[in-house]
């Protein structure tokens, strides 16, 4: 009985149960849970700096000495509200700096006795390309001394920050799929193992390497895939838990489960662990067939 | 349809265990290759199942050179090949009706026509009422029998079988070379290694003899 060279032959009922095959969907899922973790905190810190980055690049702050007259203050603010770039200037009031000061300097009457200076908080357009050494300039020139802060040391900080914990992020998910493969590899040969005298008998009486490979391959790709996706699913839902019990201005990442991008993450994660538990499954197979003749 | 040219075969810096051994099967043979254990017949049938490489030479099995083609095209060669191990290697975690089957799932037969075959493969061999057991309920000659079963299920155009004959008394070990001989009469060649001379030349068949790996007797029919 001649066999017509199928494209392909479904040999999964001829490999005996794995015992060990429930640890590599365990163990998957529990690298999908950090990676997806990892991954859904690079997407929320991300937003969170850009967030704060948005709000500072629309705004900067005038200090004025305390001992400024009101005139030059007047004069000063005059000068802001004529610059071009900028949208509002608003001068904040006495009791505002003083509770803006309160972590530092104590009770707002204590302040009172200090020489704090008058703040300005001026919205800008973060379009506009502001002659900030000018500006500075001609304000010094109207009240010596005053200064303008345009976060750009704070952002370049909060920039620099985002950028290293993203590194480390992107280092611990590397180091994650890593150990999965690592992990794939040994279970796959493991599985081998086991499965010895049926591969060789198999390959004996003529099976073609793809066909022994593909029962393997398509186990490591389901108990992958599952594995990811309740890892995955697991992280989605501690994130929101957690976003949820955090102050109401702690994160902008209030919208949850309808955030898409999230939901991308799971996904992505899923599929990553689909796809190395499969083509790890696949080489390790295929290596050990190349061994036979 | 097998013809081996100066085959050798040696293990890493160890002694040869076959030296040029050159012969010609052709379709519809009935061939026994004897010899003392460890003359080297497993090692010449494993070359010839391509469950071995030759040190040296040329084989073509069914007009194809063996040892130059791709795997899948060995793979497809295999398929052409019905074994019967010399350790029967019957998988103890399927059905005895699996173990037979095993050579047509490989070869894509659809699951309907694989169970019609299996049945009446096991009803001519006499296993017909094992076929939902385990290997490890049956006892020696029965497991045998199912080697043979999944051995020649596929109709393969060359059966080989190492030492089936290995610890039977001998009149049993007469019934099961009669047994091959019939698969012989139904046009199948076979190739058959065995220790015990004195049984193989009761068999009408074309003898050969392998003496510390080389072919020291043969009929001459089978010289190049």
């Amino acid at each position: 009985m001649r066999g017509q060279t199928p494209s392909r032959v479904h040999l999964d009922r001829v490999l005996a149960a794995d015992p060990a095959g429930a640890l590599l969907w365990g163990m998957v899922a529990l690298m999908g849970y950090f990676a997806a973790i990892g991954g859904i905190v690079l997407v929320l810190l991300s937003d969170d700096i850009g967030e704060w980055d948005r709000a500072l690049g629309h705004s900067l702050t005038v200090q004025i000495p305390a001992e400024a007259s009101a005139v030059r203050v007047e004069t000063s603010l005059a000068l802001l509200r004529q610059t071009a770039g900028i949208r509002a200037v608003r001068l904040l009031e006495a009791a505002e700096t003083a509770r803006l000061l309160e972590p530092w300097l104590g009770p707002p009457a204590a302040i009172t006795t200090l020489p704090v200076p008058r703040l300005v908080d001026v919205q800008i357009d973060p379009d506009a390309a502001i002659d900030f050494a000018d500006l500075r300039q001609k304000l010094s020139s109207i009240v010596p001394g005053a200064e303008i802060d345009d976060h750009r040391e704070w952002r370049d900080t909060s920039r620099s920050a985002e950028s290293r914990v993203a590194s480390l992020l992107e280092v611990a998910i590397a180091a994650i799929a890593g150990l999965l493969v690592v992990f794939a590899v040994y279970l796959t040969r493991g599985r081998l193992a086991v499965q010895g005298e049926t591969i060789e008998l198999l390959h004996q009486i003529g099976a073609a390497d793809a066909d022994v490979a593909w029962p393997f391959q398509a186990d490591a790709l389901r108990r992958g895939l599952l594995g990811g996706g309740i890892g995955a699913a697991a992280a989605l839902v501690s994130l929101v838990a957690v976003v949820g019990i955090l102050p109401r201005h702690a994160t902008t990442a209030s919208s949850g489960f309808t955030d898409w991008r999230l939901w991308g993450v799971a996904i992505a994660v899923t599929l990553a662990a689909g796809l190395v538990a499969i083509t790890v499954a696949r080489i390790t197979v295929l290596r050990r067939l190349a061994l036979m003749p | 349809m097998v013809r081996l040219d100066n085959i050798g075969k040696s293990y890493g810096a160890g002694a040869d265990v076959l030296h040029d051994i050159s012969l010609t099967l052709e379709a519809g043979d009935f061939c026994c290759v004897t010899g003392a254990s460890g003359a080297g017949k497993t090692t010449l049938l494993n070359i010839v199942a391509l469950a071995e490489q030759p040190s040296y030479g040329r084989l073509t099995l069914f007009g194809a050179d063996a040892l130059a083609a791709d795997r899948d095209t060995r793979a497809a060669l295999r398929r052409r090949i019905g074994i019967v191990f010399q350790d029967l290697r019957l998988l103890a975690h399927l059905g005895i009706r699996d173990n037979i089957a095993l050579p047509l799932r490989i070869a894509g037969i659809p699951e309907d026509k694989i169970r019609d075959h299996v049945d009446e493969l096991a009803t001519w061999l006499g296993i017909a009422s094992q076929l939902e057991s385990s290997p490890q309920t049956l006892s020696a000659g029965e497991r045998q029998r199912v080697a043979i079963a999944r051995a020649i299920v596929s109709r393969p155009d060359l059966l080989i079988a190492d030492e089936p004959t290995a610890g039977r008394d001998d009149e049993t070990a007469l019934s099961l070379l009669r047994a091959f001989e019939r698969l012989h009469s139904l046009g199948t060649t076979v190739l058959i290694a065995t220790d015990n001379i004195a049984l193989a030349r009761r068999l009408e068949c074309r003898h050969f003899h392998l003496e510390e790996g080389w072919l020291t007797s043969l009929d001459t029919a089978a010289i190049q």
